[in-house]
């Protein structure tokens, strides 16, 4: 099981050359669970990633991990502590999948020492846990988009960090797929404890799969909690802008939120979020 | 199961290893025939033996002058122009993730080469302060359009664009240069211009030979990040290279190599431009591929002026062969990027 760590940010502003995105947040990482961070397109989501991650450098504020700041920490040494897989990262032309896989262990590499034992157990753990041992010599070009998406966590997992951001690690995937990763996650988070934190699109999905939500809008935490209680219709209205019914999940308990437009309603008037035409 | 998945994959880690090793030695076997070839063929032809005891410093008749003041400057210039040309631009291509992006496309080559044909035709100048300016003028390049292509934020595009306008610049400024020289300056500018290891001294081959000792093992030392680069900014820098510093290591040491290489030698044309790609193709991808690359660039600057000055009636300047070798990759490499329908 992966040690506790405590990952902190406090009052941090962020934000693009002169362009602010992140106004004052404080937030704590939940240690060994998944934390899942929601919000509207342009809300900050993927940059409070990224500044945590150390990515973007804050304007003002402080990023810690076990009570130091993570700036003060040896890149190397936080790597090891620390993994971010990005949003679109870059496949090396002709390389393979085990070679890309291999990768996430340079943290781990000091000046001239080889591979050990330890590194190609990693690897081949890593690939084992994302289902991509067949595709070992393959080429990645030759890879499908979830096929791919597997090998760069499998390359994040080669890490062996104990926490582990995704920015959007399902985007651009199939349904299929999207389930599948997420599923391959909390396998991940309930074996080894590793503390998840990731960006996702898919609200209902977000709802289902996480213990701990970050709601943010407009570059602010408005709300934070377990998905029943920080996803009600109030706050989808808030953050999306969007009329919506919040029900229960019929196959897991988590909410599900259920949008309402302007078309395709029922005769029946939904009590709670009158339709405004 | 996973216990077959560790040997496998230690398996092809270690043929690619193994292939690595194989390459790396032939291309150093090659360079070292090269080398001797070099060191023997000439007007007078000297058996290997009495080169040998040349390099030992015994005098021998006739060889000692040939050999020893002649042939080896000439070859000692091909040998770490080459490789400073094939190591540093292996480096250009892989940091900014692109094939054209290398000295001689992105113009410092033309930086370098403006501010030669400037001092040997306009301040009638010594080959020191040739070298010192052409230096001065490569790096200056390099500043300028690395600060025009900045902007908001760095674009690899933009800096290869912006890298272009400036080469055609600075050829316009060398061909103006040419028209209003002396006559009997020309030959001296055209013959820099075109890449020649003809009147390579020892005195003057002493700077590229110590900037290539120092900075080799920097940047051999750096490979194994600027692996880590080729996964773009963000995953580099979650695999804890510190990206910022790591980019400026490996510009500043590439480029004061080419530099002082065509400082010394002249711009060598495409060879810079080739040996990346061909060390690539000879050791694959997922390994640093610095040094294999660098002894290409051995082989090609040395192979192409044996050529040059064996293989017709007339003498040609090594950079004229490697031109002529490179050319065509380079048409390739539009057509096929053309293609594709990305820069």
């Amino acid at each position: 099981m992966k040690p506790t760590h405590t990952f902190q940010a406090e009052s941090i502003t962020a934000g693009y050359d002169k362009k602010t995105i992140l106004h004052d947040i404080s937030i704590a990482i939940p240690s060994n669970k998944i934390s899942i961070i929601i919000g509207a397109n342009g809300c900050g989501k993927s940059t409070l990633l990224k500044t945590m991650a150390r990515l973007i450098k804050p304007t003002s504020g402080q990023i810690s991990l076990d009570g130091k700041p993570i700036h003060k920490i040896p890149p190397k040494h936080l790597a090891r502590v620390l993994g971010l897989l990005p949003q679109s990262p870059i496949v090396p032309e002709g390389i393979t999948v085990a070679d890309l896989v291999g990768r996430g262990r340079f943290p781990h590499h000091t000046f001239m020492k080889g591979w050990s034992k330890k590194d190609y157990e990693a690897v081949a753990e890593a690939m084992d846990i994302m289902n991509i041992t067949e595709f070992a010599d393959r080429n990645i070009d030759e890879l499908s988009g979830g096929q791919r998406q597997r090998v760069w966590i499998a390359m994040a997992l080669a890490q062996q960090t104990d926490i582990l951001f995704l920015d959007e690690p399902t985007t651009y995937l199939d349904i299929t797929y999207q389930v599948e990763i997420l599923d391959m996650l909390t396998d991940l988070n309930r074996k080894y404890g590793t503390t998840i934190v990731m960006v996702l699109h898919d609200i209902n999905l977000s709802a289902r799969y996480a213990d701990h939500i970050f709601a943010l809008n407009k570059g602010k935490l408005v709300a934070e909690g377990t998905p029943s209680e920080v996803i009600t219709s109030s706050l989808i209205k808030d953050i999306f802008n969007l009329n919506c019914k919040v029900i229960e999940d019929p196959v897991s308990d988590s909410p599900s939120v259920v949008p309402i437009g302007r078309h395709h309603n029922k005769s029946i008037s939904i009590s709670e979020n009158p339709v405004i035409v | 199961m996973i216990n077959d998945t560790i040997l496998s994959i230690m398996d092809s880690r270690q043929k690619r290893q193994r292939r690595f090793i194989i390459v790396t030695s032939v291309l150093a076997l090659i360079s070292l025939a090269l080398c001797c070839s070099m060191l023997m063929l000439g007007n007078t032809i000297y058996p290997v033996a009495d080169v040998f005891r040349v390099l030992m410093g015994e005098e021998v008749k006739g060889a000692s002058f040939a050999v020893g003041t002649i042939r080896l400057p000439r070859m000692l210039a091909g040998v770490f122009a080459g490789f400073a040309f094939g190591a540093g631009g292996y480096i250009f291509q892989t940091m900014l993730r692109n094939p054209l992006a290398n000295p001689n496309v992105i113009g410092i080559t033309a930086g370098s080469s403006a501010a030669a044909v400037f001092c040997i035709i306009v301040l009638q100048a010594g080959t020191t302060v040739i070298s010192i300016a052409s230096v001065i003028g490569g790096l200056a390049t390099v500043l300028v359009i690395y600060g025009l292509s900045k902007g908001s934020s760095f674009s690899i595009g933009r800096l290869i664009l912006i890298g272009i306008g400036i080469q055609a610049m600075l050829t316009a400024v060398i061909n103006y240069l040419l028209l209003i020289g002396q006559e009997n300056d020309l030959p001296a500018a055209m013959r820099w211009l075109s890449g020649s290891l003809n009147g390579a001294k020892m005195e003057t081959l002493l700077p590229l030979v110590v900037i290539v000792l120092i900075f080799t093992p920097i940047l051999l030392f750096f490979g194994k990040r600027l692996e880590m680069l080729e996964l773009g900014e963000q995953a580099a820098t979650s695999l804890g290279v510190d990206t910022n510093k790591t980019r400026l290591i490996l510009i500043v040491s590439s480029v004061l190599m080419i530099a002082l290489a065509t400082a010394t030698t002249g711009p060598i044309a495409f060879v810079a431009f080739l040996s990346g790609p061909i060390a690539k193709r000879l050791v694959g991808v997922g390994y640093s591929n610095i040094l294999p690359a660098g002894l290409v660039g051995i082989s090609l600057v040395l192979a192409s002026d044996l050529i040059g000055q064996f293989a017709f009636v007339a003498r040609y300047p090594v950079g004229v062969i490697t031109g002529i070798l490179g050319a065509p990759y380079l048409i390739y490499l539009l057509i096929r990027i053309n293609r594709k329908g990305d820069l």
